[in-house]
């Protein structure tokens, strides 16, 4: 369907739609700068992201040849038998954050289990490193989901400009030409009709 | 025991087994294979006891079930208690427990069915366990468990200290050398685990913590708990301590029980070596079967878990003793 079916070629319609037409491309200058804003956001996030993810890997490393070593040491019963002792837990909130009006969960630790005493000192050693890193892990699962969002958001953010780029603007422009066009011929007419008028009077004289 | 360790998985590590004297092993259903095959050794192995027991005559009889069956018993305690302190079920407390009858305590039904601690200890008064009842007191001022657990493996050493008081002094000096070489240790890593923990205010007492040591001083004990340099503190034991505790400087504290075992291998080999048929022999049989179990269970979970030979196999004894 043409973009100008149905289009009024008014003066007044004219008028809005080139009202319309400068908030909109105002509008896409904005959503090309927040665009751009959430590209280097997530490169520099990805990044980021490598980087704390192989820290987190050698520690988990770490951590799990320290509970390998646990288990060898005691016997899985044994070791099964300690980890159910553990009488407190970790408690954690989630809570709403934003960066650049994207929304992602951040995790409020409420409490932290407590291990001290409880466990055979093997397991205790193993379960120290494990703690070390759990907040780690918990900032990381938040970051990797920060990164998430932001890319969607991306995504979407690219997807309107591509729209208002490609689709919307160049047919408000068309509506735009049209409609000064058809005003144009209208002139045009206007002044033939009065020329002509104008002849016939003075030859009448 | 090496190519054990490389088997390439739990049904191999089976099929293994089967070609050695314990035979074909069958898991239970709907539990964890490495604990089911834990519980497989433990059984084998006190049928081993059984055997021995049943052709020795009745005073090393009488030892030998008294250093082991209340050795399994102090560990079936021990979880007892831990499962009533952490609120679990009796079922779940009566899973985690040693395949074996009851040898100086009640029923372990009734123990894990009592309603609390306190009716646990109450329970135990008037057995071989009753002087764990006095550290109730002790459990309750710092609302954990290691006061009952550390009592308990005083009251088996102490028990089986005085039974081979009865035995002939070369019979008697391997005995006691195991138990308190163990005891020692196990006082050690739970003073520095104490040195880590926070202390409970003004009402922590370090010396309500070792009633009785050996080769390790009270007073190095309690320096240790008060967080004295570990390192020095470790030197200053001499051999074998300070071997057996060596690793703890890189943090690698699961190596110091495969070092502790390595060590009463090496004592009970030793102790065996001038009579092929003695008490010591019969005794070193039963202590190499039992480091052989304590290996293969580590096998066992390590095929579990898909684990290599060579990332797991310094914490296994026999491949590096033999």
């Amino acid at each position: 369907m043409s973009s100008t079916s149905g289009v009024r070629p008014t003066k007044g319609y004219l008028m809005e739609m080139q009202r319309s037409i400068v908030f909109i491309e105002r509008g896409t200058e904005f959503l090309k700068l927040k665009r751009d804003h959430l590209a280097k956001e997530l490169s520099e996030s990805i990044e980021v992201l490598r980087g704390r993810r192989r820290l987190l890997l050698e520690s988990l490393g770490e951590a799990y040849k320290a509970v390998q070593a646990a288990y060898l040491s005691l016997g899985p019963t044994e070791v099964e038998s300690q980890a159910n002792s553990i009488r407190s837990t970790l408690d954690i909130d989630l809570l709403p954050k934003s960066v650049m009006g994207v929304q992602y969960p951040y995790i409020k630790i409420l409490n932290k289990p407590k291990i001290e005493g409880e466990l055979d000192i093997t397991l205790s050693y193993a379960s120290d490193k494990v703690y070390s890193i759990l907040e780690e892990i918990i900032r990381l699962a938040e970051f990797e989901s920060r990164v998430e969002r932001i890319a969607d958001e991306l995504g979407r953010t690219n997807r309107k400009v591509n729209a208002l780029e490609n689709t919307v603007i160049p047919d408000m422009k068309a509506v735009i030409k049209y409609i000064q066009d058809k005003l144009d011929e209208e002139q045009m007419e206007d002044l033939v009709r009065i020329k002509l008028i104008g002849g016939a009077l003075a030859s009448e004289k | 025991m090496r190519t054990i360790a490389s088997t390439d998985s739990v049904e191999d590590f089976i099929s293994q087994i089967a070609q050695t004297p314990y035979g074909q092993v069958t898991l239970e259903p709907d539990v964890n294979p490495s604990i089911s095959l834990e519980r497989v050794f433990y059984r084998k192995f006190i049928e081993r006891i059984v055997k021995i027991v049943d052709i020795v005559p009745s005073d090393i009889g009488d030892l030998l079930q008294t250093y082991y069956y209340m050795r399994f018993e102090t560990l079936n305690l021990d979880r007892i208690i831990r499962g009533k302190f952490s609120d679990a079920t009796p079922a779940e407390i009566q899973a985690n427990l040693v395949p074996m009858m009851p040898y100086r305590a009640p029923s372990y039904q009734a123990l894990s069915e009592a309603a609390d601690i306190d009716a646990l200890l109450e329970l135990l008064k008037g057995t071989a366990y009753n002087p764990i009842a006095e550290k109730l007191s002790v459990y309750k001022q710092y609302d954990a468990i290691w006061p009952l657990q550390l009592e308990l493996q005083h009251i088996y050493s102490l028990t089986i200290l005085r039974r081979v008081e009865k035995l002939p002094r070369s019979q008697r000096r391997m005995v006691s050398k195991i138990v308190e070489l163990e005891a020692d240790i196990e006082n050690f890593l739970i003073a520095v685990k104490q040195s880590r923990a926070p202390k409970e205010g003004e009402g922590f007492k370090p010396e309500e913590m070792f009633d009785a040591t050996y080769g390790i001083s009270k007073d190095i004990l309690h320096m240790v708990v008060e967080g004295a340099d570990l390192r020095d503190s470790v030197e200053s034991l001499g051999e074998p301590f300070s071997s057996i505790l060596a690793p703890m400087y890189e943090g690698d504290v699961a190596l110091i029980r495969t070092n502790l075992r390595s060590q009463i291998h090496r004592t009970v080999n030793e102790a065996r070596a001038g009579n092929d048929f003695g008490f010591n022999t019969i005794m070193a049989y039963l202590v190499f079967s039992e480091l052989e179990k304590d290996d293969l269970v580590g096998i066992a979970w390590a095929k579990e878990q898909g684990l290599q030979g060579e990332e797991f196999i310094k914490y296994l004894v026999v491949p590096n003793v033999s």
